[in-house]
C-alpha cells in the first residue's frame, strides 16, 4: 500500500476516530488497570453464565395500593391494618403498602368495609422498603462471607419494586438459597397478662448482631444486638407501659421467628433500672452457661440475623451455573464469533472475489465489535444474551457493508469522486432508516426490565449506533481510497 | 450466485404475492387455533410458564435420566451430539425444588440450573407481549415517516409482521418454545428484515431508471445480505447447539427460520406489492 493512499484514507475524521476508538477500546479492555491475568477476556464485565455463580430473585408477598377516601389517611391505615391483620404502611397520601399477601378482590372488599376504595393495586414493596430489604440481604451476605455479590431491586414505571436481585458470583445455588430460602419474620414481643403478648418491634429495628460472648467474670453465654432509635424507643415504651421495669418476671420478652418462639426471658434488674431512666439501644440476650448455652447462643444469632426482613418473600426465580460451564459457555461464545467472523468472510469473498473490499469489510466488522466491547466494559455486564446481541451486531453490520459496497460500486466500475459522495451517502440514507427501525424495534426490550434481555437490547443498540455513525461510513471511505488507486 | 434462479423481473405482481400471502393465511389461523385451545398462539417454555431446565454434559442416556429423576415432573430431555442433555421441569414449590437441585447436586455437579417461578413467568410473558407490540409499532412508524407513501410502508410493515407471524407458526409445528431467548430472535427478525426491505423501497421509489433493472439489483444485493447474515447465524446455531448453549441456539434457530421466510417475504410479497403500485400508479404496463 503506497503512502498516497494511507493518507487519503486517513485524511477521513471517521476512519481516524474508528482508529482511536479501538486502540481507546483495546486499552480499556487489557491495560487500564492492567489485566493480563484474566484472560483474553481482560476488564469485561462478565455475567454470572460466563463466570459462574448463582443467582436468585425474590418477590415479595405484599402489595402497594393507591387508594381514595375521605378519612384521614393515617387513621384510615391503622384501620384497614386491623381488618387485614397485617402491617399497612402510608408510603405517601394516597398509597399503602400492605405486608401480608391479598388479591385485589380481597382488597376491595376490605378497603370499602373501612371506607375507601382502590385506585391501583400493584404486587410489590415501595421504594424504601425495598431499600431496607436490600441493605439487609446485602449485609446478611457480607457475614456470610461471600465474595462477590450483587443486589439489585427491580422495579416497574410506577415505582413499585417488583423483584430483588441477588447475584453471588462463585457461590452454589444451596447457598443462594440459604441466603433467603430460610428468610424468616423475626419480632419481640412483650408478656402482658397470662399468656397474652404484645408487638414490640420487628427484626428490621435491629441494627446489628455480635456474635456469641461472655461477661466479664461470667460464665453465662450472650448475643449482643443494637436497637435503632425507633427501636429502643418502643422497647422502652412497651416495658414501662406494661410494668415490666417494675415487676419483669411477670412480664417476659418474648422472640419469634415466623411466629415460633426461639427465646424468652425477663429484663435483668440492671437493665430494667437503665429503662427507667431513659433508652438503651445496646442489649444482650443471655442463653446459659457451658456448652449448651454457648450453643444456643450461636442458634440465637442466626435467628436475630435471620429475622431480619420486614416483608415476607417468595423465590420468583433462580439459576446456577458452575464455573466450569460457565468458562466452557465463554470458549464456546468466543468461538461461535470467530466462526461467524470466518464463515461470512467466505460469502463475502465469493460474492467480491477482490481482497481489497472483503479484508476491510471484515476488518471494519472486528473494529465495530472492538469498540462495541470497550464501551460495554464500563456500562453493560456481557452475559449469554449480550453476546447474541454482539452476533446479531455481526450481522446486521454485514449486511449495511454489503449495501455500501454495492451502492458505490455499481456496475462494477469505481466512479469519480465526486459521484461516489454521492452513492456513498445515498447508501448511509438506506442504513440510516434501517439502523433506526433496529434501534426502535430494540428500545423497548432495554427499557423494560426483562431481566436477562436487557443486555441483549442494549448491546444491539450499543453497536447498531457506532456502525452507523463511525465505522459504517469509514468503511465507504477506506475502501474509496483503495480502490481508486 | 449461480445456484439461485428466480428472476425477480419476471413475474407478475399476483403470482409473486400469492405463495407469501397463503402462508401468512395459513399461518395466522394456526396461531388462533392455538391461542383458541392453548390460550397462547405459540407454547410457551419456562420463562413464560415456570419450570426448571437443566443444562448437563454427560454421557447418561434420557432413559437413565428418567429413572434418575423419576420422582419429580420432567417433561422432557434434550439430547445434542456431545454429550449435551438440557432437561426440562414443570414448575415445582420450593421444597420441591430444594429438593430437585439437592438431587442434581449428588449426581452432576457441574449441571446449570435454570428455575421461573409461575407468577415471575406470567410478569415476563406480560412484558414480552408489550415489548413486542411496542417494537412493532415503533419500526412501523420510522418506516412510514421515512417513505411517506402509503403503499409502500404498508408493504413494508405487512413484510415484516408476516415474518414475525410465519416464523412463529413454524416454532409450533417444530416444537420451539417461547422463551425469553425466541422473543428477543422474534425482535431481532424485525431489525433484520426490514433491512432488506429497506433497500427494496429506496431503491424502487427514491431512483431513476428501469423498474426491473433497479429490482434486479436490489435483489442481488439483498440476497448477499441475507446470505451472510444467516452464515453468521447458521455458524452461532452449530456453536451453540454443539456447546449447549441453551439461549444462544433458541435465538440462532428462530432466525434461521425467520431470514429464510424474510427471503420470501422481501422478494414476493414485498417486491410484488412494490411492482404492482409503481406499475399502477404510472398507469398501465411499462
Amino acid at each position: 500500500m503506497s503512502n498516497s493512499t494511507l493518507r487519503a484514507v486517513f485524511s477521513d475524521w471517521r476512519v481516524v476516530l474508528m482508529t482511536v476508538l479501538v486502540a481507546f477500546s483495546l486499552i480499556s479492555i487489557y491495560f487500564v488497570p492492567l489485566s493480563f491475568d484474566q484472560g483474553v477476556t481482560g476488564n469485561l464485565q462478565l455475567g454470572l453464565d460466563l463466570e459462574g455463580g448463582a443467582w436468585i430473585q425474590l418477590g415479595f408477598n405484599s402489595e402497594v395500593v393507591r387508594f381514595d377516601t375521605d378519612r384521614d389517611a393515617s387513621s384510615f391505615a391503622a384501620d384497614l391494618g386491623e381488618r387485614l391483620d397485617a402491617e399497612v404502611l402510608l408510603v405517601d397520601e394516597d398509597r399503602l403498602e400492605i405486608r401480608k399477601f391479598y388479591t385485589q378482590e380481597e382488597l376491595e372488599a376490605a378497603f370499602e368495609e373501612a371506607g375507601g376504595t382502590v385506585v391501583a393495586y400493584e404486587r410489590g414493596v415501595s421504594e424504601s422498603t425495598a431499600d431496607d430489604i436490600k441493605r439487609i440481604l446485602e449485609d446478611k451476605i457480607n457475614s456470610l462471607g461471600t465474595r462477590d455479590a450483587k443486589v439489585n431491586t427491580l422495579s416497574g414505571m410506577s415505582g413499585v419494586t417488583k423483584y430483588i436481585r441477588i447475584e453471588l458470583a462463585g457461590a452454589d445455588i444451596a447457598t443462594a438459597q440459604d441466603i433467603v430460602g430460610t428468610q424468616g419474620k423475626f419480632e419481640i414481643r412483650i408478656q402482658t397478662t397470662g399468656n397474652a403478648t404484645e408487638h414490640v418491634l420487628f427484626g428490621d429495628a435491629i441494627t446489628s448482631v455480635s456474635t456469641p460472648s461472655r461477661g466479664p467474670g461470667s460464665n453465662l453465654w450472650g448475643v449482643g444486638f443494637t436497637l435503632n432509635d425507633e427501636g429502643a424507643q418502643a422497647f422502652r415504651n412497651a416495658a414501662l407501659t406494661y410494668g415490666a421495669v417494675d415487676n419483669p418476671e411477670a412480664h417476659e420478652l418474648v422472640m419469634l421467628l415466623d411466629d415460633n418462639i426461639v427465646y424468652s426471658a425477663p429484663l435483668s434488674p440492671n437493665l430494667a433500672g437503665d429503662l427507667r431512666v431513659s433508652t438503651v439501644r445496646s442489649l444482650s440476650a443471655s442463653t446459659g452457661v457451658g456448652d449448651e448455652g454457648l450453643k444456643e447462643a450461636k442458634n440465637l444469632e442466626i435467628h436475630l440475623r435471620a429475622g431480619a426482613l420486614p416483608v415476607d418473600v417468595f423465590i420468583a426465580g433462580s439459576g446456577y451455573v458452575p464455573a466450569a460451564l460457565g468458562e466452557h459457555f465463554k470458549t464456546m461464545s468466543i468461538l461461535a464469533g470467530i466462526i461467524a467472523l470466518l464463515a461470512v468472510g467466505v460469502v463475502v469473498y465469493y460474492r467480491y472475489r477482490e481482497p481489497l473490499i472483503v479484508l476491510p469489510m471484515i476488518g471494519t466488522n472486528i473494529a465495530e465489535i472492538v469498540i462495541l466491547l470497550g464501551i460495554a466494559r464500563f456500562i453493560q455486564q456481557l452475559d449469554l444474551a449480550a453476546i447474541a446481541g454482539i452476533i446479531a451486531v455481526l450481522g446486521t453490520g454485514i449486511d449495511q457493508l454489503v449495501i455500501i459496497t454495492d451502492e458505490v460500486l455499481h456496475e462494477g466500475g469505481i466512479p469519480s469522486p465526486n459521484l461516489y459522495q454521492k452513492r456513498l451517502l445515498r447508501a448511509l440514507g438506506i442504513i440510516v432508516v434501517a439502523a433506526s427501525t433496529t434501534v426502535i424495534a430494540m428500545l423497548p426490550l432495554a427499557l423494560m426490565d426483562l431481566s436477562s434481555l436487557r443486555g441483549f437490547a442494549i448491546v444491539t443498540i450499543l453497536g447498531v449506533l457506532i456502525g452507523v455513525f463511525i465505522t459504517r461510513p469509514a468503511y465507504g471511505k477506506v475502501i474509496m481510497a483503495l480502490l481508486s488507486r | 450466485m449461480g445456484f439461485f434462479t428466480y428472476d425477480i423481473s419476471k413475474y407478475p405482481p399476483a403470482h409473486m404475492v400469492a405463495l407469501p400471502l397463503v402462508l401468512l393465511g395459513l399461518s395466522l389461523i394456526f396461531l388462533s387455533f392455538n391461542t383458541l385451545t392453548t390460550g397462547l398462539p405459540v407454547d410457551p417454555g419456562i420463562d413464560f410458564a415456570g419450570g426448571v431446565g437443566v443444562t448437563v454434559f454427560t454421557p447418561d442416556s434420557k432413559e437413565v435420566l428418567e429413572e434418575y429423576f423419576a420422582g419429580f415432573p420432567l417433561r422432557s430431555v434434550g439430547e445434542s451430539i456431545n454429550d449435551g442433555k438440557y432437561m426440562v421441569f414443570e414448575q415445582l414449590d420450593e421444597e420441591q425444588f430444594r429438593a430437585l437441585t439437592a438431587r442434581i447436586e449428588e449426581r452432576y455437579p457441574d449441571a446449570g440450573i435454570d428455575q421461573i417461578g409461575e407468577t415471575f413467568g406470567k410478569t415476563l410473558q406480560s412484558q414480552a407481549l408489550l415489548a413486542l407490540l411496542f417494537s412493532f409499532a415503533g419500526m412501523s412508524v420510522v418506516v412510514f415517516v421515512a417513505f411517506r407513501t402509503v403503499i409502500p410502508s404498508i408493504a413494508v410493515v405487512l413484510s415484516a409482521f408476516s415474518d414475525i407471524v410465519i416464523t412463529a407458526a413454524f416454532m409450533n409445528v417444530l416444537g420451539i418454545s417461547l422463551t425469553l431467548g425466541t422473543t428477543a430472535a422474534l425482535l431481532m427478525l424485525i431489525g433484520y428484515s426490514v433491512d432488506s426491505d429497506i433497500l427494496l423501497t429506496s431503491k424502487l421509489l427514491k431512483r431513476k431508471g428501469k423498474l426491473d433493472e433497479k429490482l434486479e439489483g436490489a435483489f442481488r444485493t439483498g440476497v448477499i445480505m441475507t446470505t451472510t447474515t444467516l452464515t453468521a447465524v447458521a455458524a452461532m446455531f452449530v456453536v451453540s447447539s454443539l456447546g449447549q448453549i441453551i439461549i444462544i441456539r433458541d435465538i440462532s434457530v428462530v432466525l434461521l427460520i425467520g431470514l429464510v421466510v424474510d427471503l420470501m417475504n422481501t422478494w414476493m410479497l414485498n417486491s410484488g406489492l412494490l411492482k404492482w403500485y409503481l406499475t399502477a400508479s404510472k398507469g398501465g404496463v411499462k
